[in-house]
């Protein structure tokens, strides 16, 4: 056994640490805030990262990827969320939308799309929740009618409504999943790939804790889409989703944001440590215990995935500790923050990470797919396990 | 052994909810965060109306029991008023609150020109002014500090305690209220065909929850007896409700929320508002881990009543140490 993950991951991790701290200031927290400085930062951050090899390090080398390996992968994944994703928006390009291109694209989508993302110099976003359809993805009503002979249709008309689309106010393209014809669940699913300033694109901003510029609805009304923006099959939309989602498997690196803050906290806590309620030492070392569990696990997936696995049951199981450790944690550097811990903004603790980590780690356990719906899967696989 | 609210209590607390509906309901929170002079122009208003004015839960059991009742009605709307402190006087009209040790931090500062404040543990307690400025940020929109001020007022120990207790109760409110919300939302959500609410494992999250409101209810009730009963020996009754309110709310509070997916971080879900607006009862004037020391230092030096002796009353009876 070794649990290292050896000099070349170190090595990697120095690198990337050496670039954010050049290009960020420790007050960073990520793309989505009020200063649209933070979002330009990002987009800047990402053409220097692909300058340097690194943005598609994990890419096949036929794409024009660095060829890395998943575990280059991981650490890449940690540092950049350990510190805010300094990718801001582009990280749902680089790591499935890019990757699902190439699996079921055209020579021509390929062409089209890959070379900018690989650039870092496109936004993507991904619209597939709609109001009736969360939980039940495969409830969605947005429809594509087909324009011309529906055998052979010359293009699409998008109807429908998306919600809680990430970044839609910034994003340049959309890879949005539509009903084609009259079948229900499943059938019909097909995935279009469409630029958000066509006509009949509405985006509208949800006003959230997570603070106003990260979740939106977005409204299609008879978007016009070439029969060129089909990926993959039409009806094909759902194996599409499930592909995609296969390379978004291992999920955030919610646990190096932890433990990153938890040591940020603690160099800020270290000259009155003996001051601190004891209680709040002892819940310290259990968030430690809980950060380490959680990496495990996800390395576990990472494991199975380059034992060439499909790592569904591993995935989800680290899914539920993951999103749980960010809850908690969350929960103990409140508690180390002590009156503190509702300021927000460069002079809070921590310059205002604490307070905005403790936002975003409210809507973990829901975003790209419950806890409830990570326990089905491992249930489900216990049960059909027992009963083999 | 009667472990209700007198009605005089439960009446009051009915013509508050009206009254708070009347204002909008938690649209108040919302609009108050964008115009937070409607704190003074239209929640004390109705406050006064309410009768708050001459209302001293110092006075009596019942209304001891009536400002909890009241409390814990504001706590259901995340009234934008700093209602506890309000509601525990000193004879010059300042409401009195517990602030942290070193920092009198308080919610809503700047609505009162002078406070009472002192920190639980007893030490340093005074009279303070609002430096004027709030914070202003998504979790503590109201929350500001205050400066020692000029002028007799010392915060007794037992007042203090007193608005300890009635920020639990508020807290309480605001945790019942999230369960109702959320049981409503499941019961009108359709996923995979059916509402969510038919779901076992909805349900058990829901049933979870409600255990939780239900033991705090109790508790906080029983709190309001023993500060009655024992008021010079009440402090870590006090911290206990403040323990297990605060404990509550994290596992009630999240539950609520994840029942409502995404939308339970929306601003506008109530649900959201709520657990935003609760915040500062959280972690002002401390925390939980620090509530839970203060607790096990309050235990060993008071004792803790039980069927049998804890802490400082094993070394008072002389029953053998193990
Ligand atoms: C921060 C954030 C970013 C997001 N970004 C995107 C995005 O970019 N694009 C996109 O398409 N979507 C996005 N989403 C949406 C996300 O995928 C959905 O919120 C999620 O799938 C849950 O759907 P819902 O919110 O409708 O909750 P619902 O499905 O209504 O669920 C409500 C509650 O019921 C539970 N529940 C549902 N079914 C069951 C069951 N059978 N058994 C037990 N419990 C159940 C759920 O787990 C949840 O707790 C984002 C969400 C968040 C919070």
């Amino acid at each position: 056994m070794d649990f290292d993950l050896g000099a070349g991951a170190a090595e990697l991790r120095t690198r990337l640490r050496t670039l954010i701290e050049q290009h960020f200031d420790p007050g960073f927290l990520g793309a989505f805030t009020d200063d649209p400085a933070d979002l330009e930062a990002t987009q800047a951050f990402c053409r220097l990262l692909a300058g340097e090899g690194l943005l598609t390090l994990a890419w096949p080398t036929e794409y024009g990827g660095g060829g890395g390996s998943l575990w280059d992968q991981t650490v890449v994944r940690e540092e950049m969320w350990a510190h805010h994703e300094p990718r801001g928006a582009q990280y749902m390009g680089l790591n499935w939308v890019g990757p699902a291109i190439m699996a079921h694209g055209t020579a021509e989508q390929k062409a089209l799309h890959l070379p900018p993302i690989a650039a870092g110099e496109v936004i993507w976003c991904q619209g597939f929740s709609e109001p009736e359809a969360g939980s039940d993805l495969a409830a969605l009503r947005t429809r594509a009618e087909p324009v011309g002979d529906p055998a052979r249709p010359d293009g699409w008309r998008v109807t429908g409504q998306k919600i809680w689309t990430s970044y839609a106010g910034m994003a340049q393209w959309c890879i949005i999943a539509a009903r084609v014809g009259a079948g229900e669940r499943h059938e019909g699913i097909t995935m279009f790939l469409v630029p958000m300033d066509a006509p009949g694109i509405e985006v509208r901003p949800i006003r959230s804790m997570l603070g106003p510029h990260h979740l939106n609805e977005v409204f299609f009304d008879e978007v016009p889409a070439g029969p060129d923006a089909v990926l993959g099959a039409v009806g094909g939309g759902w194996s599409v989703i499930r592909t995609a989602l296969a390379h978004e498997r291992v999920g955030i690196a919610r646990y190096a944001r932890c433990e990153r803050l938890l040591s940020e906290m603690g160099r800020v806590l270290a000259p009155h440590w003996d001051e601190l309620p004891p209680s709040l030492e002892v819940a310290w070392a259990r968030a430690l215990v809980q950060v380490r569990v959680a990496r495990l696990l996800a390395y576990r997936t990472v494991r199975a995935q380059e034992n060439g696995e499909v790592p569904d049951v591993a995935a989800s199981s680290a899914r539920i500790a993951v999103t749980q450790c960010d809850q908690a944690v969350a929960e103990v550097l409140f508690s180390a923050a002590e009156h503190r811990s509702l300021e927000a903004g460069p002079d809070a603790p921590v310059h205002g990470a604490l307070e905005d980590h403790w936002r975003y780690a409210q809507a973990a356990t829901v975003s790209s797919g419950t806890i409830e719906v990570q326990r089905i899967i491992v249930a489900k696989s216990l049960v059909k396990g027992a009963s083999a | 052994m009667n472990p209700e609210l007198p009605a005089e209590a439960v009446e009051l607390a009915d013509a508050a909810a009206r009254a708070f509906a009347a204002l909008g309901d938690v649209d108040l929170a919302r609009r108050a965060e964008v115009d937070p002079s409607i704190r003074a122009t239209e929640v004390a208003p109705v406050l006064d109306r309410l009768g708050v004015a001459d209302l001293d839960p110092r006075d009596d059991d019942v209304t001891l029991a009536a400002a909890a009742a009241l409390c814990e009605a504001a706590g259901r709307v995340a009234l934008p008023y700093p209602l506890a402190a309000a509601l525990v006087r000193d004879p010059d009209g300042r409401p009195t609150a517990a602030v942290p040790a070193g920092a009198a931090r308080v919610d809503h500062a700047e609505l009162f020109p002078e406070w009472r404040v002192g920190p639980l543990d007893g030490s340093a307690a005074g009279v303070a002014s609002s430096t004027g400025a709030a914070l202003h940020t998504r979790l503590g929109p109201f929350v500001g500090d205050l400066t020692p001020a000029a002028g007799d007022g010392t915060a007794a120990p037992y007042d203090l305690l007193v608005q300890q207790c009635l920020v639990a109760w508020t807290v309480l409110g605001a945790l019942d209220r999230a369960v109702a919300l959320a049981t409503g939302h499941v019961t009108g959500r359709v996923q995979f065909g059916r509402p969510l609410a038919e779901f076992q494992a909805v349900q058990f999250q829901l049933a979870d929850a409600a255990v939780a409101v239900a033991g705090l209810r109790e508790l906080a009730g029983f709190t309001l007896w023993r500060l009655r009963a024992e008021p010079t020996g009440a402090r870590a009754d006090v911290l206990a409700l403040r323990l297990h309110a605060l404990e509550a709310a994290r596992a009630v509070l999240r539950s609520a929320q994840q029942l409502h997916g995404a939308a339970g971080v929306c601003d506008e879900y109530d649900v959201s508002v709520i657990t935003r607006m609760v915040q500062p009862a959280l972690r002002l004037p401390m925390g939980a881990e620090r509530t839970a020391t203060e607790l096990a230092r309050a235990i060993a030096s008071d004792g803790f009543a039980g069927l049998f002796p804890h802490g400082a009353d094993l070394r008072a009876t002389g029953e053998p140490g193990r």
